[in-house]
């Protein structure tokens, strides 16, 4: 039983630290990980941006938090093609500047 | 000797007076004309003459917002630098006039596509129509034929044919726009006039949210949330700023007075 335990853990290490396993390993972690991040920022582009009718709901503290997550994907959508980055950009612009608006003036109250 | 004086007298007054106005009277844009946008960012540049687009016929089916907040269009003319290929992406134009959506049960033509042959010109005209002899597929009098009629601009009074349910302006594009709940208005208020006598203007949130949402006004057209932050006077709006930037050009004009200033002098 002990015997089959460390023969299990050393072939899972001599076939981690294989080349040919690590290449192809590495490359699909990278394309999910791209994958993954594509997917993520359009979700959070919708999540973000989906929320502008209701910006003056919002406590201050929301508000920065939502223009905290509109600057942490837009160095995502500038990795774009140009008509995507051009237009999302805008987009998100455009409800960052919201959101910064309300913020302010309800700050100033 | 009285009569030449008078003569050269209202000779150089009314020179003061053309020269002050710039020298060129406006002249008012026909019904089917208001709201007409011409783009030519590149289309001579392409060989083709510059799109017409005639904001009539599409915001009797969407909101404005739909097209200047999801689909990205700028508010001002020819500053979106459109090209044929993020048409043919399908962004822009082409996020409706793909070949493949369809609006009151009419499939949309599609704009720009990658593989248009010389053949594809009479669609191509269909847009890029200035200067060219194309008759439109929607008539402007026919169409607008059973629109509530309004004193100026496209002669429609769009606000009435929203609220009767004459036209339902689209607010949701799939694949563009995000499924959001409706909008929460801000309560109306009033706008003193600087002038003594005229009647105060009630700015009515809902009616304008319905058709644009926050973003597209706050805060690029308006800076200002509390009343009174904004300091604006008519001359800035005639020049195309503030309420200008849509009663100049698409919405109601601002010859309309009454249907802003409509608060009862006291």
């Amino acid at each position: 039983m002990k015997g089959s335990v460390i023969f299990s853990i050393l072939l899972g290490l001599i076939l981690f630290s294989s080349p040919v396993i690590q290449e192809p390993c590495s490359n699909v972690s990278m394309l999910y990980g791209t994958a993954y991040a594509e997917q993520d920022w359009k979700t959070e582009f919708d999540d973000i941006c989906g929320r502008t009718q209701d910006a003056m709901a919002y406590s201050p503290e929301e508000l920065r938090k939502l223009v905290e997550r509109c600057d942490k994907i837009k160095p995502l959508i500038e990795k774009l093609g140009e008509t995507e980055r051009k237009v999302y950009l805008r987009r998100l612009e455009m409800c960052r500047e919201l959101f910064v608006f309300t913020l302010e003036s309800k700050e100033k109250k | 000797m009285n009569r030449l004086l008078f003569g050269v007298i209202l000779v150089i007054v009314s020179a003061a007076m053309v020269s002050a106005q710039g020298g060129v009277k406006k002249k008012r844009p026909l019904p089917d004309e208001f709201g007409r946008v011409i783009i030519n960012n590149n289309s001579e540049k392409a060989g083709l003459a510059p799109v017409v687009f005639n904001h009539w016929l599409h915001r009797s089916k969407f909101t404005c917002r739909l097209c200047h907040v999801d689909v990205g269009f700028a508010m001002k003319a020819g500053t979106t630098g459109i090209k044929a290929a993020d048409n043919a992406r399908g962004f822009y134009c082409g996020s409706c006039h793909n070949g493949k959506k369809s609006a009151d049960n009419v499939q949309m033509f599609e704009a720009c596509s990658k593989t248009a042959v010389p053949a594809d010109k009479t669609r191509c005209m269909r847009c890029h129509s200035l200067g060219k002899n194309v008759t439109p597929k929607y008539d402007f009098a026919e169409f607008t034929a059973g629109l509530p009629k309004g004193r100026f601009g496209n002669g429609i009074d769009w606000e009435k044919a929203e609220e009767t349910g004459v036209i339902k302006p689209v607010d949701y594009l799939e694949g563009v726009s995000i499924k959001r709940k409706a909008i929460t208005a801000q309560k109306d208020f009033a706008l003193s006039p600087k002038l003594e006598g005229m009647p105060e203007i009630i700015f009515s949130h809902k009616k304008h949210t319905l058709w644009n949402g926050c973003e597209l006004c706050h805060p690029e057209i308006f800076v200002g949330v509390k009343k009174g932050t904004t300091k604006y006077s008519m001359v800035e709006i005639f020049d195309g700023k503030y309420c200008g930037v849509c009663h100049v050009s698409v919405a109601f004009p601002l010859t309309d007075c009454q249907r802003c200033h409509t608060k009862q002098v006291q």
